[in-house]
């Protein structure tokens, strides 16, 4: 199966001589949802920002899309959602939804639809259309940043933690609503978050990584424990044992 | 214990109505019964009554101070917008040339003032540029931290986005500019006048400036206070101009 995201003894750093990830070899198939789990600073991020091309590592290589990263964000092939929604307080809900148009459309190769109408609806925010994000509810905001993220209709996902300032409900909500997505041929997503019961949830595929340096230390597939579709309940006695050999790894990890 | 809730028309409006009348009130019959002599001040009635006696020469010299003071202002508050974006675009020219401008903003205007007309002469030229002076500094300042004030998470998105320098410039750092750059225009619509009448004084026959000076050396103290109506009248009008485009233009 093609790859997705393949990285080959990966170091990156924010300064010269200090890496936040050391060594990593990492492999994601195409169309995988991947959760990314681990304690602060162990590089979740930093990784999620060298595959978009938002930092280039010190050394080692990686492959996204099977191209360069730089050309597969000059070819908008990456959407990115981040936990604050960094949604721009002067445009509507729609216009935020519409900013990847107002950027690049006569210069770059690959041109966007204009998908806002549909992705509004998908995303159950077309009444919000003409409110100011001031106006919105955090789970609105979020919802307004991923459709804004799936306007280019991008192949690879980049989530960093982008539910962990909601509520629990607002929060298992969207976690629904994201599978839902995902299901009918959404992109890989590769998600980052602090929550060992979200990232099983929602992961077909789950690694842990460990601080100083960044490694993964542990990589499970969770396939085996759901049914088609990445479906299961939180209440599924494999799903919560997973949960509980996640914290064990976590803590090992922290 | 439970807050008495004042209705807000009582706050916004009529409380400051019933203040301003009150003190015109005080100022009317209290200054002149205290034996106040009205060389010195002169009642509102009788600044009412100059308008009405020499209403078309005061009206003379105030086209000439709000023509050198708008120009000022559009002039000194673009050269500082501009500025601006060329030092948020590049460190070192931000770190070579800001200090050098801080240098120039401690010069106070009035010494500056003099040698502005020694180079641009008495006509309104020298005026436009004490204006534009004045109102250049607060505005410089305010740019370059509205166009800094993205956050790490904005510049990432435009980035994913292959946003270009410009395109990062006019649909980023420029918006989010704005409510800084609006309450620096709110200030430099009263310094803008403030420049303009400076320049008057130093050399010029015409404009409110030029007309206070003349009127301050005659005792003519009702044409004086008319002046100063007059001159804060043109402040208040520009400001509230920048008020109406700020609520236009900056919604959130």
């Amino acid at each position: 199966m093609a790859r997705a995201v393949e990285a080959q003894a990966l170091d990156v750093g924010y300064v010269a001589g200090s890496t936040v990830i050391a060594g990593l070899d990492l492999a994601i198939e195409a169309g995988t949802f991947l959760s990314i789990l681990g304690p602060s600073g162990c590089g979740k991020s930093t990784f999620l920002r060298v595959v978009a091309d938002l930092l280039a590592p010190l050394k080692g290589s990686i492959k996204v899309l099977g191209d360069d990263p730089h050309a597969v964000r000059s070819r908008r092939d990456v959407g990115f959602v981040f936990q604050d929604s960094t949604l721009l307080p002067w445009r509507t809900v729609r216009d935020n939804i519409r900013l990847p148009l107002a950027i690049g459309q006569s210069r770059l190769t690959r041109k966007i639809d204009d998908r806002t109408e549909e992705l509004l609806a998908m995303m159950g925010i077309a009444p919000l259309a003409e409110r100011y994000p001031h106006q919105l509810s955090g789970g609105q905001r979020q919802r307004t940043a991923i459709a804004r993220a799936l306007l280019g209709e991008p192949r690879l996902l980049l989530m960093d933690e982008p539910f962990g300032a909601l509520d629990e409900i607002t929060r298992d909500r969207l976690n629904d609503e994201l599978l839902s997505l995902w299901r009918r041929g959404g992109p890989t997503i590769l998600f980052v978050t602090h929550s060992i019961a979200e990232a099983v949830y929602l992961g077909e595929r789950i690694i842990v990584m460990a601080a100083n340096p960044g490694q993964v230390v542990k990589d499970v597939d969770l396939r085996h424990l759901k049914q088609d579709g990445n479906r299961c309940s939180r209440e599924d006695r494999g799903i919560v044992d997973m949960m509980a050999e996640m914290r064990s790894a976590l803590e090992a990890a922290s | 214990m439970s807050e008495v809730r004042v209705p807000s028309l009582l706050l916004s409006v009529l409380y400051p109505l019933f203040g301003a009348i009150s003190l015109i009130l005080a100022w009317q019959f209290l200054l002149p019964a205290l034996g106040v002599p009205a060389y010195i001040v002169p009642t509102p009635t009788a600044i009412v009554g100059i308008f009405a006696k020499s209403g078309g020469l005061l009206l003379s010299n105030l086209w000439p101070t709000a023509i050198e003071a708008l120009a000022g202002f559009v002039i000194g508050n673009l050269a500082a917008v501009l500025l601006a974006i060329v030092f948020v675009h590049s460190r070192f020219l931000q770190a070579a040339y800001f200090p050098v401008v801080l240098f120039f903003n401690t010069i106070p205007v009035l010494a500056l003032a003099p040698i502005i007309i020694l180079i641009f002469g008495l006509g309104m030229t020298p005026k436009i540029v004490i204006a534009a002076v004045i109102c250049f500094f607060p505005t410089l300042v305010n740019m370059i931290r509205g166009l800094g004030s993205a956050s790490t998470n904005e510049r990432e998105l435009f980035r994913v986005l292959s946003a270009t320098p410009w395109e990062v410039l006019w649909r980023l750092r420029f918006p989010r500019a704005l409510p800084m750059l609006f309450s620096s225009l709110r200030i430099a619509s009263a310094t803008a006048v403030i420049g303009a009448i400076v320049g008057e004084w130093i050399g010029s026959d015409k404009g409110l400036g030029a007309l206070i000076i003349q009127a301050t050396f005659n005792y003519q103290s009702d044409r004086l206070y008319a002046a100063i109506v007059l001159s804060s009248t043109l402040s208040i009008t520009l400001f509230l101009i920048v008020v109406l485009l700020e609520r236009r233009i900056v919604r959130y």
